[in-house]
């Protein structure tokens, strides 16, 4: 049988995580295929950027998938190429080298770009970006931000959102003052509440990140190199480096120039097939649903399905769409949202338990009995559990605390005096404190005895010592 | 003169055999705790014996194993059924045997060798499991034997082979728990399954050492832990990938290790980095810092131990679980140096053993592979028999059950030690498919659930009547003596055996019925295997306090410890694996909302026949219950020590509620010891590991509700039939 060939266009997270799952339904006997990627390497995961920049973890740990791994499962892999245009009609691929692949099948993985807002003096007099201006993407672009940051004073992160503040906490790091820049009255507005904006805000001063917010950035100053910021009410601050986080723009050129249906990314059905059958989109370029994912869990659930869909392995496979539950880890500062942050529904009911001196707030919207949205600021430990909840829309224990505290297993100690005859002193052997009391009444006074008799202590020997200290309060009576 | 009760006519014949007190092991778990039996007023009594397992310590299993012994309800007579619907009657050894072998003979006859099956336990002496495998070999010439060492540890077993090379539960003796500076124990409720073994652990803790415990529970074992890790039921491999990818970031891997003694460490770093702690928190419930704990203290510790127990292992990715956690443990390069290892804490009293002698589908004594044509030929020889006689690869456990009275299924089955009605997943599918048998015989100290549908039931001697070596979960062969005669009517399962396959027409290849002779042949074929026991013999055995196979000649010392120099594959090296983490086969959903998960409690034993039959223990543990948090309870508006129904997609019980502030809100607990309408196992999902044909026992979605308390349901009409 001849194999079909199958193109990715797109070597990220969504498209290489896609061809695995393409590989694991045994893909590799149906398709040849051709994966072209812009960056120079195999794929990395990029939620981990932010630690390579705060330095908390090594590079080369990132890879999902190194160069080798590509030869060895038979993938054609073409680093630094982009694809230029595609010919439909010929179904055939223009890669920027030059080169003409052709395709049975063709997937969309493009991914994102960081979207920067108009401002003046981004670029040099001759149209290069401006030396100390970064976006923070790529894994190269991490190595220039660490780079260029060790040699600053005055770093700017112009966005107050999730990346923005991962990135203000790296560069920390590099011994500059830090400063974020947001247009909003509050941190993470899309994903915050007042109280936890505010809180958020506070353990990033703490941290000694300068905030400033409702402010709009006009110009970036300085002729050769990033001197400052100028913001649209006159004032300004003086820096030496800037990095723009004011979110992501779907790649998605190319495919509204070969005439894909496009609204605010690629349009895909349930099984991520595009207006063109046999064309797919998959991750931040592809819309379902009226909506576009720009988290990982979403992406790799789309990867499943397209996988199912195209190998026929389950021709029934859909993507009904996803729950978005995120975890942002700034060292000094632990947050966990999911869902609404606010309750929207009169169905709906907010549980808060705020303790803004300690820097710890927990909101919790429950509609109908499940758990709609959360906030957890400053102890973040219940959420793990909470994310399950919310993702399954599972019932909820009827005391809310236990969503809030972990409150499970603490043994309560108490007295030898306030322990109940019906106590169990020796697990082994199932013998109660009223056991070992009627023992010691009935004139056992030995320790070691009223082991014997009772078998206490008999198994595993752990509750010797209890044992002994209720002889002797039986004892003293 | 009337007849005798039962109990009188027990007494009567307990005579001791020659001396007044005998050293030998406790019937049950797989510590194998060493006990003397000393002749009391009333019959045997137990007394505690200082041996390594237990330094004297027991249970009060092992405390009352001897009721056992004096049970009214002990079978003493075969039983046959002389139509399918109709009552067991009495009959002689003769009749009984004659149907055994006619039933056997029938199937084979008319619908080809494979047709008859066998079944047996992990309970089983060495000698029982090999002289069972070689009837199934040479006298029945069926592929058809499996056992309920399936429903165990064959995760672990299947684990350790692809990454050691080699399966011994725990290749380190149990004296290192006492010293490793660091544990991870992973699904194993010690402190109740087999509590003498907490002496090691708090010794342990003791000696300045850290326990740390994962499990869905706070179980008594994770009252003892200096950390706990409240896992969501089936997340384990997530868990052991998240630690890795944090051992990983905060560089405490031992690369050194890695490249000396491994291979494919490559892959799984590349696995690992799409487990970054976040995600790896949603998917276990388990806290970022408390992970990050968990991996500081195993890795800083000069010495650690990962061990694993039902837990992770009794899942439909059983095995790859053990692998995420093996991986781990290579990593922070804590295997194959003394002090440190990964280990299997296998459960049933023969379990080691019974693994490893040929009573698996795919398996030849020594630890062989049935599709290995020197091991082949090593057993034809033994066997005295054509290599080309010895079948191939047959059914696994579930896999044999679930396919009885089919047209390729197994037509007529023969059951050794195992209540299969009370112990497989999806037990109420198990049972029609026994009662769809044209031929069903069971072997049996009692009249279990399992032997109450059989067309003939053979009694059995038992543990203190008879001899034989078990192995315990450190890989120790250990003396079964017998300290007191059988009563009358009963044989031992050898004797069975050897009759059968007279009656079969192989009286000369089981012309031998006493456990000595059998260990004899048994050491010969064991000569050269993996688990090589030619080395040893029944006074060695006694005299050394057990011997750790492999022991390849009677010179040979044993061996404790495997891997301090290289592991069993053929470089040498131990194989990492890059396993990922995927749901449960059942997640819980609209319907069924909670996980349910199941093990053991204390005073109960497997599928409790033996124990059930214990007064002191039934007054302890009388009947199953669902384990629940107050908190969703009160949701469901469900009262403690109420009956409610708990249903899954598979059946529904009827059980009491109690309530525990331990358990995960999102999940329910049942114990599995009990059959009729409390049977976690009607609930169970058997959903198998494509490698070890493990079933999903730890995971399924299940619903709790007030049972309706107008009109009978289902569940309720099979609670007054079972307890009738």
């Amino acid at each position: 049988m001849t194999k079909r060939k199958l193109v990715v266009i797109g070597n990220g997270m969504a498209g290489a995580r896609t061809v695995e799952e393409i590989l694991k339904r045994g893909g590799s006997n149906q398709f040849q295929i051709t994966m072209l990627g812009e960056e120079p390497h195999g794929n990395y995961n990029r939620i981990l950027l932010s630690s390579v920049l705060n330095g908390s973890q090594d590079a080369k740990d990132i890879f999902l998938n190194p160069l080798d791994w590509y030869e060895e499962n038979n993938v054609e892999l073409r680093t630094g190429v982009r694809a230029e245009s595609i010919d439909r009609e010929a179904k055939r691929v223009l890669g920027s080298d030059g080169a003409e692949i052709e395709y049975d099948q063709l997937i969309f993985a493009t991914g994102s770009r960081p979207f920067v807002p108009p401002m003046e003096g981004l670029t040099t007099e001759s149209g290069e970006t401006k030396p100390g201006v970064f976006v923070f993407r790529t894994l190269e672009d991490c190595r220039k931000i660490a780079g260029y940051a060790t040699k600053c004073r005055r770093a700017a992160v112009i966005g107050g959102g999730l990346l923005g503040l991962e990135a203000a906490r790296g560069l920390i790091n590099y011994g500059c003052e830090v400063h974020v820049i947001h247009l909003m009255p509050r941190l993470m507005e899309v994903q915050l509440d007042d109280p936890a904006g505010a809180m958020l805000k506070a353990s990033m001063v703490n941290m000694g990140v300068r905030v400033h917010l409702e402010k709009s950035t006009k110009v970036v100053l300085g002729e050769e190199m990033v001197t400052g910021l100028q913001f649209s009410d006159g004032t300004t601050l003086p820096c030496d480096m800037v990095v723009v986080s004011c979110g992501i723009k779907p790649n998605v050129e190319l495919a509204r120039e070969c005439g894909l249906t496009v609204e605010r990314a690629i349009a895909v059905d349930d099984q991520m097939r595009t207006s063109d059958p046999s064309i797919y989109a998959v991750g931040e370029c592809a819309q379902h649903r009226g909506r576009v994912y720009g988290l990982v869990a979403p992406l790799w659930e789309q990867g499943k399905v397209l996988a199912d869909a195209i190998t026929n392995v389950n021709p029934n496979a859909a993507y009904r769409g996803s729950k978005i539950a995120t975890k942002l880890k700034v060292m000094g500062c632990d947050l966990a949202v999911m869902g609404t942050h606010t309750a929207t529904d009169e169905r709906d009911e907010e549980i808060v338990w705020s303790e803004p001196k300690k820097g710890r707030y927990k909101k919790l919207v429950i509609r109908d009995d499940k758990l709609v949205g959360a906030i957890l600021v400053g102890d973040t430990s219940r959420a793990g559990d909470l994310m399950q909840l919310f993702e399954r829309e599972a019932p909820l224990p009827d005391d809310r605390e236990n969503l809030l505290f972990d409150l499970a297993g603490a043994p309560q100690s108490s007295t030898l005096h306030d322990m109940p005859d019906t106590a169990q002193i020796c697990n082994c052997n199932g013998v109660t404190k009223g056991t070992l009391k009627k023992c010691v009444l009935n004139g056992t006074h030995d320790a070691d005895a009223v082991m014997r008799a009772t078998r206490a202590g008999m198994g595993c020997g752990s509750c010797r010592k209890l044992v002994k200290e209720v002889v002797q309060w039986a004892q003293a009576g | 003169m009337s007849p005798l009760p039962p109990a009188q006519k027990l007494g009567a014949i307990q005579i001791p055999i020659e001396a007044k007190s005998t050293d030998t092991h406790c019937p049950y778990c797989a510590l194998q705790c060493g006990m003397t039996l000393v002749q009391g007023e009333a019959g045997l009594e137990v007394t505690p014996r200082d041996f390594p397992t237990n330094k004297g310590g027991l249970c009060r299993k092992g405390w009352t194993s001897t009721q056992l012994l004096r049970n009214r309800e002990r079978l003493t007579t075969p039983l046959v059924r002389d139509r399918k619907d109709g009552p067991l009657r009495e009959a002689s050894w003769e009749e009984a045997l004659d149907r055994v072998a006619q039933g056997l003979m029938k199937a084979q006859n008319r619908y080809g060798l494979d047709a008859a099956g066998i079944f047996g336990g992990g309970g089983l002496t060495n000698e029982k499991c090999y002289w069972l495998g070689k009837f199934a070999r040479v006298a029945l010439n069926t592929s058809n034997i499996d056992y309920n060492g399936r429903f165990c540890m064959s995760s672990a077993a299947g684990a350790g082979i692809k990454a050691f090379g080699i399966d011994r539960g725990m290749p380190f003796p149990l004296e290192d728990i006492a010293t490793a500076e660091a544990i991870l124990l992973v699904g194993s409720n010690a402190a109740e399954t087999m509590p003498p073994i907490m002496q090691y652990f708090d010794e342990q803790k003791r000696n300045g050492g850290k326990l740390i415990v994962a499990d869905p529970r706070v179980t008594k074992t994770a009252e003892e832990a200096t950390l706990h890790l409240q896992l969501t039921p089936g997340s384990d491999i997530a868990l052991a990938l998240g630690m890795l990818h944090i051992a990983t970031r905060e560089r405490l891997l031992d690369y050194s290790f890695i490249a000396s003694r491994t291979n494919g460490y490559r892959d799984v770093q590349r696995v690992v980095a799409g487990y970054w702690p976040e995600r790896v928190e949603q998917l276990t419930g388990v806290s970022i810092e408390k992970m990050t704990e968990a991996v500081r203290i195993l890795a800083e510790a000069k010495t650690a131990l990962i061990l694993t127990a039902r837990g992770p292992e009794q899942q439909s990715k059983g095995v790859e679980t053990v692998l995420s956690f093996i991986n781990l443990a290579l990593a922070l390069g804590k295997v194959g140096k003394k002090g440190s290892g990964y280990g299997c804490l296998t459960g049933q009293g023969n379990g080691q053993g019974g693994r490893e002698h040929g009573q698996k589908a795919d398996q030849l004594p020594g630890y062989r592979k049935i599709d290995d044509p020197k091991a082949r030929a090593h057993m034809a020889k033994v066997w005295g028999v054509e290599e080309k006689s010895i079948p191939g690869i047959g059914r696994s456990a579930y896999e044999l059950l679930s396919t009885l009275g089919e047209t390729n299924g197994v037509r007529a089955l023969f059951i050794m030690g195992s209540n299969v009605v009370v112990s497989s997943p999806n037990a109420n599918l198990v049972r029609q498919k026994l009662q769809s048998l044209d031929f069903l015989c069971v072997a049996d100290l009692f009249l279990s659930e399992t032997a109450e549908l059989a067309d003939v039931v053979l009694p059995s001697t038992q543990w203190a009547e008879e001899e034989g070596t078990m192995t315990n979960l450190e890989g120790r062969v250990l003396r079964r003596k017998q300290a007191q005669l059988p009563p009358v009517g009963a044989k031992t399962d050898l004797e069975i055996l050897s009759a059968l396959a007279e009656k079969l027409g192989f009286k000369n290849r089981f012309a031998i019925s006493k456990p000595a002779e059998v260990f004899e042949e048994f050491r010969q074929a064991t000569a050269g295997g993996v688990a090589d026991y030619s080395g040893m013999t029944y006074e060695r055995i006694e005299n050394e306090d057990g011997v750790f196979w492999p022991c390849a000649s009677e010179e040979h010392p044993g061996t404790p410890r495997l891997f301090l120099d290289k592991f069993n594959t053929p470089d040498g090296r131990a194989r990492f694996h890059a396993v990922e983490y995927s749901p449960a086969a059942e997640m819980p959903c609209n319907e069924f909302p909670f996980y349910l998960t199941t093990g053991r409690v204390m005073a109960q034993y497997q599928s409790g026949t033996q124990t059930r039959r214990v007064p002191d223990l039934c007054d302890a543990s009388p009947r199953a219950f669902v384990e629940i948090h107050p908190s969703m309870a009160s949701r469901y508006g469900l009262f403690d020590g109420e009956l409610v129904k708990v249903s899954s997609r598979r059946g529904e019980v009827l059980v009491e509620t109690r309530f525990s502030f331990s358990i995960r809100p999102d999940t329910l607990f049942m114990p599995f010891h009990w059959g009729g309408a409390g049977c976690a196992n009607l609930l169970t999902n058997p959903a198998l590991d494509p490698t070890s044909r493990m079933p999903e026992f730890k995971v399924c979605a299940a619903r709790i509700e007030a049972p309706n308390p107008f009109g009978s349901t289902e569940a309720a009409t099979v609670a007054v039939g079972e307890n009738s």
